[in-house]
């Protein structure tokens, strides 16, 4: 188990002990488990997913960030962060996240393509 | 002798006043709590980004490979000081207490040969330096929910990084009312370039700082983090003032309350005397009206 601890500039968003939590990392994606080598990484927009059992249990869109691995403890620094729970292509352009994100295209596109892509959910 | 119908205005006039003091405390107060709130969550990501930057930095120990972002330039020549105030009054010496502060720090810049030039954050900072002779590069207003504080903290970061790029500027320095506690403030400085190392000595200590894996390489990083940090850098400040500012308002607004309460008591007693004296005269005229017939 590892602890996640999601943290954004306003606040700190969620902090839970998982098994496994896949993330969006600038040169590629990589899973953060228990006893990972210390790294500090920069994220880019992307997806990021909690698993367990192989199995995703949440996943969420993010507009980039920083992460800090350090034994049991992960340390998200995200600057946008939208739950995948109940976003379809409908809804998606509504929320905060997208609406903050104005101008930004890439991130923008990644988070359509996000919220379209099945994988995951 | 004094009217007593003007002591009776008077005192209604004073206790509506001692009214609104005293509802402005309670605002007052209740604002802190939030303000206080919003600044302890935002700590967690100021802390943890300044750990990874000092991590990054503290791996290489001579600043030459640094960005000048990060370390300033050799011979600065230009100053920004962001001044960070309140956007209304009524606080007691808080922005007083900071534009005083302010004047000694210039003079002191200037003495070394450095030219100031300012970014007032509120309203009370630019009213202050509108006449001033300093030059007042971008000035920012009405900051009064967390997200405007969020959206300012954002220009500002843009707007210094832009200013140093284009070599208007060498230094950055934040000016603000620190939070010490609900009766207490005090005007400090956090310089932004060069970045001032924080106290975070014992973290540097542990062993495990230098042995972080990075990626991308450590420039790129540094590239992304150090923007990052001026955005927490400012907005925590903005945060911390506004703390400050409904700390310094509730304890003014309580002194004016109870001040208004004494006022009233005096101007109670003053009023029943004048009555006295009334009734006493009357009766003097009646009684010396009587005898005479």
């Amino acid at each position: 188990m590892i602890e996640l601890k999601v943290v954004s500039p306003k606040k700190v968003i969620f902090q839970k002990e998982i098994e496994m939590a896949v993330l969006p990392g600038t040169e590629g994606d990589f899973a953060a488990m228990q006893d990972h080598s210390p790294f500090i990484s920069s994220l880019r927009p992307g997806q990021m997913a909690i698993m367990s059992n192989n199995k995703t249990e949440e996943s969420f869109f993010v507009s980039g960030g920083l992460v800090m691995l350090k034994g049991k403890v992960c340390e998200v620094l995200v600057d946008q962060i939208e739950s995948l729970k109940d976003l379809n292509k409908d809804n998606y352009k509504q929320t905060k996240t997208y609406q903050e994100l104005e101008g930004n295209e890439t991130a923008l596109k990644t988070f359509e393509q996000v919220v379209n892509s099945p994988s995951y959910k | 002798m004094p009217n007593l119908k003007d002591l009776k205005t008077r005192i209604a006039s004073v206790k509506s006043t001692r009214k609104i003091t005293s509802a402005m405390k309670m605002v007052a107060a209740s604002k802190l709590r939030r303000a206080q709130e919003l600044a302890e969550s935002s700590r967690f990501y100021s802390e943890s980004l300044s750990f990874i930057l000092s991590s990054l930095v503290g791996g290489s120990k001579d600043s030459s490979g640094l960005p000048e972002l990060l370390v300033g330039r050799q011979n600065p020549k230009v100053a920004l000081l962001i001044i960070n105030s309140s956007d209304r009054g009524l606080c007691g010496g808080f922005n007083s207490s900071l534009f005083r502060s302010a004047v000694i720090w210039i003079k002191e810049k200037k003495s070394k040969g450095i030219e100031i030039k300012l970014m007032p954050i509120g309203k009370k900072a630019s009213a202050f330096y509108k006449r001033s002779d300093q030059e007042i590069l971008e000035k920012f207003e009405d900051l009064n929910t967390n997200d405007r504080q969020l959206e300012v903290s954002e220009q500002v970061k843009n707007k210094i990084i832009e200013l140093f790029e284009s070599n208007a500027i060498d230094e950055v320095s934040i000016l603000y009312n620190k939070f010490i506690s609900a009766i207490a403030q005090e005007p400090t400085y956090k310089s932004l370039i060069p970045l001032e190392q924080s106290d975070s000595k014992e973290n540097s200590d542990e062993e495990n700082t230098s042995s972080f894996e990075f990626e991308p390489d450590k420039n790129e990083l540094l590239e992304y983090l150090i923007p990052r940090n001026f955005l927490t850098q400012v907005y925590g400040s903005i945060l911390e003032s506004s703390a400050a500012e409904h700390a310094a308002r509730m304890t003014s607004m309580d002194n004016a309350t109870r001040n208004a309460g004494d006022m009233i008591d005096g101007l109670t007693m003053k009023y029943n005397r004048t009555r006295q004296a009334v009734i006493t005269k009357e009766l003097i005229e009646i009684i010396s009206g009587a005898e005479a017939v």
